[in-house]
């Protein structure tokens, strides 16, 4: 069951001189299955609209469906542990949320958190661990003794532990090196192919170029547009403020050149790659 | 967020918040001390306390804060009121008694004392909030500092500890700001802050404090590293961005509440009684 925003609005301080108005009026259907990307200027909602989605911020006003389960402004949630294990939610820089004395036990928490007993929810982390590729002999260490990368990724471990059926990420490839943040999309990438709903909030218009199936596009606490990447970068990107990624940059330089291709086919450098060899073969 | 909202500095503009922030701790100070002054009787007292209160309720409309947040912070008391009345009975009273139960006397003194302490309670809690919402807390820490300038003779550290409670005034929204990102990202993990046995409180607490605190270290150091590579020296010499001024409604605000602390002391010193007087024209 996909998630359903029916006109949400959401106030920070409500009748404070501090007031402030994050969503207004927010309509959106995440597909099962899908992987979709937020993106936006900063201010814009996107952090606020992601916390509805576990229940963390309840709507001022509307509803917000999430598989059988429903929110609404009126009524007190019943089953909000329900809503935190359904969709899980990795904050940015959630390498901050540790305070265990080992890393497993770290992991093994969100698991226990819902219910399961001591050797499941080990059995989940250790699982977990391995996905995230945490070497064995780390498990017993201190999170604490791990440099950041590697805290990031227990951290996040300590989510998927949780087997949540929809992932959602703030941000999660913020203030990694190049490589890190390659193999922590590979990660999620992976996770989404295992049949996991991504909620991806990102900056980055390559990461929503190379894996995105849908974008949202946020302004001003409402959705702007609802697209998939391909159509946004072949379109109007530039309205709202957002960067070309930088293969989609190329490839347009290369088309305007006069080399003609399929621009609807490319997600990866191999895909240029290829193109461009295809190419060159034909002469 | 809202409940930490409470005495929080409020960004108006009034004649209150314009006012210099000397003079305002200096008048926090002297109305306290009028708060607590006793007076000939009964019904004197209760005048007076009346007054005052009119008059902070004056500057509260003033400096725009609402009563109702007020009230919100009141509601704590009830335990605290409760306790002094069970206090005060128990004490061995005298005087008129005003009922008995079963044997049990309890004592017009004793209702009344407590009813001090209350009212003093709450006029001292109004009178902070004014204080506290129409001042920002770094303006409160530079008048601090200004009048513990006069101890600099006996070479006491004036400016560092001006500057570490300016810094730990800095930090409060920042930590609290924290400790919210903290409790999201551990609720999505499933730990439940409201409710829950006793030892999953616990570990909710353990959850939230072990993350705050390397937080806390962290900062601390990265800021100690920051004012170090800028050159920062404690005794060293230096100008300031907001510059206090003193004018002339400061002078005019002195000269009242000096002149109201003056007046009640002389009401007490003197035994004026209102009742008695407006007894005897009649």
């Amino acid at each position: 069951m996909p998630i359903k925003f029916s006109d949400v609005f959401y106030v920070y301080s409500p009748k404070t001189p501090f007031q402030f108005e994050a969503l207004r009026g927010v309509n959106i259907d995440i597909k099962d299955h899908s992987f979709t990307a937020i993106v936006g200027h900063t201010g814009s909602g996107k952090s606020t609209l992601i916390q509805h989605i576990n229940a963390l911020l309840l709507p001022t006003s509307g509803t917000i469906q999430v598989d059988d389960m429903t929110i609404t402004a009126k009524e007190k949630v019943k089953h909000i542990k329900k809503f935190r294990k359904h969709a899980g939610l990795v904050f940015q820089f959630p390498e901050y949320q540790l305070f265990e004395e080992s890393v497993e036990k770290d992991v093994a928490f969100g698991p226990r958190n819902f219910g399961d007993d001591e050797k499941t929810a080990l059995d989940k982390a250790h699982k977990a661990l391995r996905e995230v590729g945490i070497d064995d002999d780390l498990f017993k260490r201190s999170p604490f003794e791990l440099s950041g990368g590697q805290r990031r990724r227990v951290a996040i471990a300590g989510i998927i532990a949780m087997e949540p059926k929809v992932l959602v990420l703030d941000e999660p490839t913020a203030g990694l090196d190049p490589r890190g943040a390659q193999e922590m999309m590979d990660l999620f990438d992976k996770i989404h192919q295992g049949g996991t709903t991504v909620v991806l909030v990102t900056h980055d218009m390559n990461i929503v170029l190379r894996y995105a199936s849908d974008v949202i596009v946020m302004k001003d606490g409402a959705i702007v547009k609802v697209t998939d990447p391909l159509s946004l970068f072949e379109g109007d990107y530039e309205d709202y403020n957002l960067e070309i990624p930088n293969l989609y940059h190329f490839a347009k330089l290369l088309k305007n050149g006069g080399y003609q291709f399929d621009m609807r086919n490319i997600r990866t450098i191999e895909d240029m790659a290829k193109i461009i060899k295809g190419g060159y073969h034909r002469g | 967020m809202a409940n930490i909202a409470l005495g929080r500095y409020v960004p108006y503009n009034s004649f209150i918040h314009r006012l210099d922030p000397r003079l305002k701790l200096f008048g926090l100070i002297v109305l306290m001390v009028g708060i607590f002054i006793k007076f000939v009787n009964v019904p004197m007292n209760f005048i007076v306390y009346g007054l005052i209160f009119i008059l902070i309720a004056m500057m509260m409309m003033v400096s725009r804060i609402k009563f109702k947040t007020l009230f919100k912070q009141l509601k704590a008391l009830w335990i605290m009121i409760t306790f002094l009345l069970i206090i005060n009975t128990i004490v061995p009273n005298s005087g008129a008694i005003a009922f008995s139960i079963g044997s049990w006397n309890i004592y017009w003194n004793a209702i009344f004392q407590t009813l001090y302490i209350v009212i003093r309670l709450v006029l001292m809690i109004a009178l902070t909030m004014v204080l506290t919402s129409t001042t920002r807390p770094l303006d409160l820490t530079y008048a601090i500092e200004w009048y513990l300038l006069p101890f600099k003779v006996i070479r006491f550290p004036t400016h560092e500890i001006a500057m570490t409670i300016s810094i730990a005034l800095r930090f409060i929204p920042t930590l609290l700001d924290e400790t919210y990102r903290i409790m999201k990202a551990q609720a999505s993990r499933g730990v439940d802050f409201v409710s829950g046995k006793l030892s999953e409180k616990v570990r909710a607490i353990v959850s939230l404090i072990v993350p705050l605190f390397i937080s806390a270290f962290q900062r601390s150091e990265e800021l100690a590293n920051a004012m170090e590579a800028r050159g920062y020296n404690p005794s060293g010499k230096r100008t300031r961005y907001r510059v206090m001024k003193w004018r002339v409604p400061d002078s005019i605000a002195l000269i009242f509440v000096v002149g109201l602390l003056s007046g009640i002391i002389v009401l007490a010193a003197l035994k004026v009684d209102f009742v008695a007087i407006i007894g005897n024209l009649f």
